[in-house]
């Protein structure tokens, strides 16, 4: 009987420890990997690429397990479609979530501004409409000071 | 009995052992820089399979993310760099690391070169033979803080057993040389280069080290 208590002990810490260093995922990922693959195999799916970012976006920002990199892909997609503002959100998340992202953000936060400043500057432009127009002034009311220095 | 507690004990020991401290020696340079973000550049590839770029690409910043390292946007970082006239991957490469991370912020740049990647086609099967380097350099320094070779013969699992399964097999071998699936390829060449450590992996990142603790 003794020996069966040591015997059963030792498989716990053991199946412990294994559990330990098994391969248990940090991030919700949901298929990132082969989303991105698709969209290189056909680049004219834009619409099925920024629909399965979103995917991945949602699933793992309601499980708090937000991949690095994922906020700010979600928001060069919007910047390429013209829809500055949320663009610029999606890349102060970035930034406010991972530190090591904030040069790469602020580059990009400058760059989606531009881009919303020369679409104010063409009122007909149906890109500008669609995000929503007078976009200059709310991008920049979403950029915290902290990143924008 | 007690023969075999003994065993699992040693089990036990083996296994502990498995997810110890790091081998300083050969991940010296690495650990001294500790980098904690990492720039994945566009893939050199060197082989007849004009899809491997795109497979490697897409598959390697999970298992990066995964071993707690900050891994920047593939395809935002993809974009940029074609933005900067740096479409074409051997210019990237070429380019120096220090450039590179300065564009970005990274501490670190991946590199990774596609030597082989060969599918051999037979009556009920496919064998694709895959060689891979990996390659770190250091941000600040352009040094190379770790590199690492992998070669890969992997063979998709196959209906075994009779005429039936031979047929099935062949079906499957045809299915696959007009739209081969590489996915589980690339991870498993991935997990082989990066995530034996001790050993030709590379180190645990900040939020890896940071759960552990």
């Amino acid at each position: 009987m003794k020996c069966k208590i040591g015997y059963c002990l030792a498989a716990v810490v053991g199946f412990s420890l294994l559990s330990g260093c098994a391969a248990h995922q940090r991030y919700t990922w949901d298929d990132y990997d082969k989303k991105v693959y698709n969209y290189y195999k056909s680049p004219v799916e834009k619409d099925e690429f920024v629909k399965n970012l979103k995917e991945v976006l949602d699933d793992s920002d309601s499980d708090g397990h937000v991949p690095p990199g994922i906020y700010a892909e979600y928001g060069y997609v919007m910047y390429e479609q013209g829809n500055s503002i949320q663009a610029v959100m999606y890349f102060q998340k970035e930034a406010d979530k991972w530190p090591e992202s904030k040069v790469f953000m602020a580059k990009l936060i400058s760059n989606a501004q531009k881009k919303a400043k020369k679409q104010e500057a063409k009122p007909g432009d149906p890109a500008a409409a669609a995000s929503g127009v007078t976009a200059t002034t709310e991008a920049k009311a979403v950029v915290t000071p902290e990143v924008a220095k | 009995m007690r023969r075999l507690s003994l065993l699992a004990l040693l089990l036990v020991v083996a296994t502990a052992a498995g997810c110890a401290t790091p081998n300083m020696s050969k991940h010296e340079k690495f650990l001294e820089a500790a980098p904690r973000s990492i720039l994945i550049v566009p893939v050199i590839n060197k082989s007849v399979d004009v899809t491997a770029a795109d497979y490697m690409l897409s598959t390697i910043s999970v298992p990066l993310a995964e071993r707690g390292y900050y891994v920047f946007p593939i395809n935002a970082v993809k974009r940029m760099l074609e933005d900067d006239g740096l479409s074409d991957s051997s210019m990237v490469h070429n380019a120096s690391a220090i450039k590179l991370a300065a564009l970005f912020g990274a501490d670190a740049v991946l590199y990774v070169t596609i030597n082989q990647w060969d599918a051999k086609y037979m009556v009920t099967t496919t064998h694709v033979t895959v060689s891979i380097k990996y390659q770190i350099r250091s941000g600040k320094t352009n040094e190379v803080l770790w590199e690492n070779s992998e070669r890969l013969v992997y063979a998709p699992k196959n209906n075994g057993g009779g005429i039936a399964g031979l047929i099935v097999g062949a079906i499957h071998a045809a299915i696959t040389k007009a739209a081969p699936n590489y996915m589980p390829l690339a991870h498993q060449v991935n997990d082989k280069a990066l995530n034996v450590y001790p050993g030709r992996g590379i180190p645990l990142g900040p939020y890896a080290q940071e759960q552990a603790r």
